[in-house]
């Protein structure tokens, strides 16, 4: 399964940094350079933030390509527009993709996150309470997180399509255009979502390249667009820019339902852990909806972003947005939930890990060997061989990957009983030797 | 009949941070045996509930996983103070936590209401001043 970050060997030390930041244990240390257990990686980035040797990279196509092809469409993360000196707002960041000669796919944005925010309004209306609260599905690390450590969250999961897919489609629909578009993506998880979606076949995109590339290009390549777009104080910057920081989503659904919905909202991958284990214990009553997001201040937070979080989210907070939407259009949107452009066609599954063994008794069995294995291991955690744990070294060494002396502390041990003996032996007579040695 | 899988964690008494990790450590040892996740749920909610138990008014003690090819066990064994009423305690929304500990948020009386919703068989042996001895089971195939 393809995952949204790249390896540069040639930078890879071996140092095992990064290895202990992956929330699902899927790094290791293999001879001397890091791999990844791509069926159990969530994309979530943290690999790359704790890589001191840029060795690890989000996955992303080529950039020369892409500023070489052109008719191109972007299809750009919200927090995109807020990457830059200027107010972010889309009509100034769409000046400056034109400048470059992309076609930004802005204008579809308002309906696909608008109806989105109804589908989930309405998701929660309808769930019955043993499914409440339902759980976002915008950040694809957190649908994968749950796919693979939190199996009984999976019908939570409200099935409400990613809104810049659905943006993707309405502009396929309504121009009938057939350039290719790319995503601009903040963070590994989004480079996944396209290159393995969830729930769909295909994404509608066709390629995806990192927030930074293109704001540098911007930054490099056009001069501030506020200079040329008149803008005053009192114009409205639309909704969606919000789903870029935490709490942006929530807040649309809030608006868009037609009864109280009590939200939570939780950025970080450590926070979103915490509470999904306590949801699995049954202890968050009375919620009907998780915004649940793997970086902090959520996706203004991604590794790929050129501008500090911080003052993204100032520039957000401090920009005028309304969620009052006239009659005319709350039909247009009715008519776009009834054509069910936001639904996720395909079930969510859990993604399998394997179990110890095929069936209980030899899992049972496998697992008093680990037991065993683990007891003889430092419990120091230190990561010399090549795993995150001692406990991730003792299934590795039943499931038949790895031996004892890949840990430096028992090599160590059993050189020191080696020596030993190699000592004693060495202190034994041959017998044509005297007690005096000659 | 293979021998049975047996974990044993020691649970230390008003350690609050360290609550709920029996719990999440004893559920990662059933998934990683394959178990199915309805079963696995269960449990953790068994053994946190007792954990917390023991956590708030047991005085800390000792909890205990027992896997066998048929069912799950769970004991938790403390030498606390015991239970005075145990028809009470047994009703929801009864609590005998003491203030401070409701103020954390603990103690809403649901403990062992929610440990009888989650197991298949529970056993409570205790006496005031003699300590608390629980043991719930969690059978793997219900139609058996």
């Amino acid at each position: 399964m393809a995952h949204g970050v790249k390896i540069a060997e040639s930078s890879c030390r071996g140092c095992v940094n990064c290895i202990k930041s992956c929330p699902t244990e899927a790094m290791r240390v293999i001879e001397g350079k890091i791999r990844i257990l791509s069926e159990i990686c969530i994309s979530c980035g943290e690999c790359l933030r704790r890589c001191p040797h840029r060795a690890l990279l989000p996955e992303d196509d080529d950039w020369d390509y892409i500023l070489s092809k052109r008719p191109m469409a972007l299809a750009t993360d919200p927090c995109f527009c807020a990457q830059f000196s200027w107010p972010p707002m889309p009509s100034l960041t769409a000046s400056a993709l034109s400048e470059l000669g992309f076609e930004p796919i802005f204008e579809e944005y308002e309906a696909a996150y608008d109806v989105a925010a109804i589908a989930v309004a309405r998701a929660i209306q309808n769930s019955p309470e043993i499914t409440k609260p339902l759980i976002s599905t915008y950040c694809p690390a957190v649908v994968r997180l749950i796919q693979i450590k939190f199996h009984e969250l999976i019908p939570h999961l409200a099935r409400v399509e990613n809104p810049l897919e659905t943006s993707i489609d309405l502009w396929r629909a309504r121009t009938k255009k057939r350039e290719p578009v790319a995503l601009v993506s903040p963070c590994p998880a989004r480079i996944a979502m396209v290159r393995s979606p969830v729930g769909r076949d295909f994404s509608s995109a066709e390629f995806v390249i990192s927030t930074s590339k293109l704001a540098r290009e911007v930054l490099i390549g056009t001069g501030d667009p506020s200079k040329k777009v008149t803008i005053d104080s009192s114009t409205e910057t639309p909704r969606w820019i919000a789903w870029a920081k935490t709490g942006g989503e929530s807040m649309h659904v809030r608006a868009f339902s037609d009864q109280p919905v009590r939200t939570l909202e939780v950025d970080g991958l450590r926070n979103v852990i915490n509470l999904f284990q306590e949801l699995e214990l049954g202890k968050l009553r009375g919620i009907d909806y998780i915004e649940a997001r793997a970086c902090d201040l959520g996706c203004i937070g991604g590794i790929g972003n050129a501008e500090s979080r911080f003052l993204s989210r100032i520039k957000i907070d401090n920009v005028k947005m309304s969620f009052n939407i006239t009659e005319q259009y709350q039909k247009q949107l009715e008519a776009l939930y009834q054509a069910k452009v936001w639904i996720l066609r395909d079930e969510i599954v859990p993604i399998e890990q394997m179990p110890l063994g095929e069936d209980l008794v030899k899992a049972m069995e496998k697992l008093k060997q680990l037991h065993a294995v683990y007891a003889e291991l430092p419990h120091l955690d230190c990561g010399t061989c090549g795993r995150p744990s001692c406990r991730v070294m003792a299934e590795d060494i039943v499931r038949g990957e790895g031996s004892l002396d890949d840990c430096i502390f028992r090599l160590k041990a059993r050189i020191a009983d080696l020596s030993r003996e190699i000592y004693e032996l060495s202190k034994r007579l041959v017998h044509t030797m005297t007690p005096e040695g000659k | 009949m293979s021998e049975p899988l047996v974990l044993k964690l020691q649970v230390k008494p008003l350690d609050f941070l360290a609550a709920g990790e029996t719990a999440a450590h004893f559920k990662e040892t059933l998934k990683s045996l394959g178990l199915p996740p309805d079963i696995c749920r269960k449990a953790a909610i068994v053994v946190y509930e007792a954990e917390m138990n023991m956590v708030i008014h047991g005085g800390g003690g000792v909890m205990c996983l027992q896997v066998e090819e048929d069912k799950v066990t769970i004991i938790s064994k403390d030498e606390g103070p015991g239970i005075e009423n145990l028809e009470l305690a047994m009703k929801e929304g009864y609590s005998s936590a003491p203030d401070f500990i409701r103020e954390l948020g603990f103690g809403a009386g649901m403990g062992l209401p929610n440990i009888k919703k989650n197991s298949d068989e529970l056993h409570i042996d205790t006496a005031p001043r003699k300590g608390t001895k629980l043991r719930a089971v969690i059978y793997l195939d219900k139609r058996r």
